[in-house]
């Protein structure tokens, strides 16, 4: 307590992978393959017997898959084409023959896509999720430089270690747009079948988009831009170990880092929402959000905190970070709340607007979500904001890790849910269950990363002891 | 103006002892010892944030969060009802033929609105609280208390030795002495 005059001499910790806790991450992968296990063998995917329902084929359609039959094997045995109630979407409800002007679209049954599109779009929200949450732990990190906070120093090897994450996520996304895109994405099927934009059955909205949204596109814009981040993470993170062994109160490590951490929050703050298009808008290709961009984000910044919080709620359990007190997790859990708040603003905010506005080739992303998943869409609202908010709203909450604990592992789960409700309506249709494999996928990913970021915390010393303001953080105080 | 919080002002409290403070670090010994001791301080005031003080003395937590909640209830019943009367009680709305009650389209309106009403009324509240409002005098026990010094204020019983305090005070580095007592103030050696 502020006896800003005495100096203090903070004490460096090593953090050890304890076998306990690799042996839970280890437990995490095996079930999470069980119950990927389980959740692949019932799907119904599998079972290709039933042949399409021939009346709801359009016969434009019918054409073009059979032209391109020996290309697309693996999809033209299940296509069916818009059915008769997505018509009222309005989507291409323009003209008596919609489909001249904007081309068939494809849509499949959940039951009858393959097992492999299953696979392919939960490697997919899985991959998304984790990069994203590695990168906005970047985010946090460089906020706290460029903001000169002082508080989180003692806490700042946490988001140091979670950014590692950077290369694993990024990698299972490539593999799963590399493999999954024709299945996962209905606007590369133009491209699949060998069609130009313009031609006779390219759907018009998205030949005007196909400058932009293009498969040379997907990969080269976010390899581009992860690229770019993972150097400044790992100039970052090179800094931050430097800075350890400089001499004593030298403060030109952390000088160097408010830079790089202020290119980063530019560049990231403002590039990620192109990732966001691509990756997951992307997914409903004739829709678009202005808000979808900083949407993502905030479910990924508030989940990046929990983890944080979790991160650091762990290693005070285990006896390390002396240093950290109840005021620092008191703040973290008033990230937590503030962003839950924040979240369900750009959540409103973005549904409130599409309400309003009427526009049909808005409203279909809402029309599914709403209609045919109204027990996920509500639940997602009750998880993400209403449960956390009534949970974290109390003082004493904040300051009890007990309750920051449940609360933030139905956050990480809700949050999950999410980018699982923004993407697989999307690709399957009506119909689809957050299931055993969606579970199974996000427990060994779960497993992995644990595995991973304490593999990289035990790599250098738990507390940033030459940093110039670890003083401030060990005396930090709320208040009462 | 004498209605207001007749209580709060200090001209209605017992005689109070004031000890002058030039420096933190001392004073946040001297608040220790004389907690320590079991003297109970009235309030400590400076003119600038003192990190810890609040705990060293016991402050219990401010009750802004409860006006502020308080006031919040006024704003949202306020806008709900502005927006009920506007939009389906005095001329009834129809926009894009939306349903006509509580739709989604009402909730900005009743969030800027408790918004609004939290803020200006913890502001007025907070600035009544303190005596900072036009018409209520405000009370110094020192001028220089909204300058560099800190200025601690013990209010004493019946039962407390005023010498020990005052002895107490000087120790740990006050430099100057007062008492207060109906508005008279008095210097003590």
């Amino acid at each position: 307590m502020g006896h800003g005059h005495n100096h203090i001499e903070v004490k460096q910790e090593q953090f050890v992978f304890s076998t306990k806790a690799k042996r839970f991450s280890i437990i995490l992968m095996i079930v999470g393959l069980v119950f990927a296990g389980i959740g692949i063998f019932t799907l119904g995917g599998l079972d290709n017997s039933h042949p399409p329902e021939s009346s709801n084929v359009n016969h434009e359609t019918e054409s073009l898959t059979a032209q391109h039959h020996t290309k697309h094997e693996q999809n033209s045995g299940t296509l069916v084409s818009q059915t008769k109630e997505n018509h009222s979407i309005g989507e291409e409800s323009h003209g008596n023959e919609p489909n001249e002007d904007f081309g068939p679209r494809m849509v499949f049954r959940p039951s009858e896509k393959p097992a492999s599109t299953h696979i392919w779009a939960n490697l997919l929200i899985v991959g998304y999720f984790f990069l994203m949450i590695s990168l906005a732990s970047v985010m946090w990190y460089t906020i706290q430089y460029v903001a000169n906070s002082g508080w989180s120093v003692a806490i700042k090897r946490v988001p140091e270690a979670m950014m590692t994450f950077i290369p694993i996520g990024f990698i299972v996304l490539m593999i799963a747009l590399y493999f999954g895109k024709n299945e996962i994405y209905h606007w590369v099927h133009y491209e699949h079948l060998g069609l130009k934009p313009g031609e006779a059955g390219y759907d018009k909205i998205l030949a005007g988009k196909s400058g932009f949204l293009n498969t040379t596109m997907l990969f080269a814009f976010p390899t581009v831009l992860v690229s770019i981040y993972y150097l400044l993470m790992r100039k970052l993170r090179s800094l931050s170990v430097q800075e350890d062994s400089a001499a004593k109160g030298d403060a030109s490590f952390f000088k160097r880092g408010i830079r790089f951490s202020a290119v980063y929050t530019v560049l990231f703050g403002f590039t990620m929402s192109v990732l966001v298009w691509f990756v997951v808008m992307s997914v409903d290709a004739h829709w678009y959000s202005t808000i979808f961009g900083v949407y993502n984000f905030i479910t990924h910044w508030v989940t990046s905190i929990t983890i944080i919080a979790f991160i650091v709620a762990y290693l005070k359990k285990e006896g390390y970070l002396g240093v950290v007190s109840n005021e620092h997790m008191h703040d973290l859990g008033k990230f937590m709340f503030a962003f839950t708040v924040f979240w369900a603003y750009l959540w409103w905010s973005q549904y409130l607007l599409i309400w309003y506005a009427q526009i049909p080739e808005e409203m279909s992303y809402y029309q599914l979500r709403f209609e045919d998943y109204k027990f996920n869409f509500l639940l997602n609202f009750l998880v993400c904001f209403v449960i956390p908010f009534l949970g974290l709203l109390m003082r004493s909450a904040k300051r009890n890790r007990y309750v920051l604990g449940i609360i933030g592992s139905i956050m990480i789960l809700g949050h999950y849910h999410d980018v699982w409700l923004m993407v697989f309506p999307g690709i399957f249709g009506p119909g689809m269950q957050f299931g055993f494999l969606e579970l199974g996928i996000f427990l060994l990913f779960a497993g992995i990363f644990i595995f991973w970021v304490f593999t990289a915390l035990s790599k250098r010393g738990l507390i940033a002891t030459n940093h110039p303001y670890i003083e401030e953080s060990v005396n930090h105080d709320v208040g009462v | 103006m004498a209605i207001v919080d007749k209580k709060l002002s200090i001209r209605n409290r017992n005689k109070i002892l004031v000890g002058v403070w030039q420096d933190e670090d001392n004073l946040v010994a001297a608040a220790t010892a004389l907690t320590h001791a079991g003297i109970h301080i009235h309030d400590i005031y400076t003119p600038y944030p003192v990190h810890g003080l609040d705990r060293i003395i016991n402050a219990r937590r401010s009750k802004l969060a409860r006006i502020a909640f308080f006031f919040a209830l006024i704003g949202l019943t306020l806008m709900t009802t502005m927006i009920w009367y506007m939009s389906v009680y005095d001329w009834p709305m129809n926009v894009g033929n939306k349903p006509l009650r509580f739709t989604p389209s009402w909730s900005p309106v009743m969030f800027e609105g408790t918004v609004l009403c939290t803020a200006f009324g913890m502001s007025f509240f907070f600035f009544w609280r303190n005596r900072l409002v036009h018409g209520i005098k405000n009370e110094l026990l020192d001028i220089r208390q909204t300058d560099d010094r800190l200025i601690v204020a013990i209010e004493t019983t019946a039962d407390m030795d005023e010498k020990a305090i005052l002895t107490m005070m000087k120790k740990n580095g006050a430099i100057e002495l007062r008492s207060f007592h109906k508005g008279v103030q008095t210097i003590l050696k």
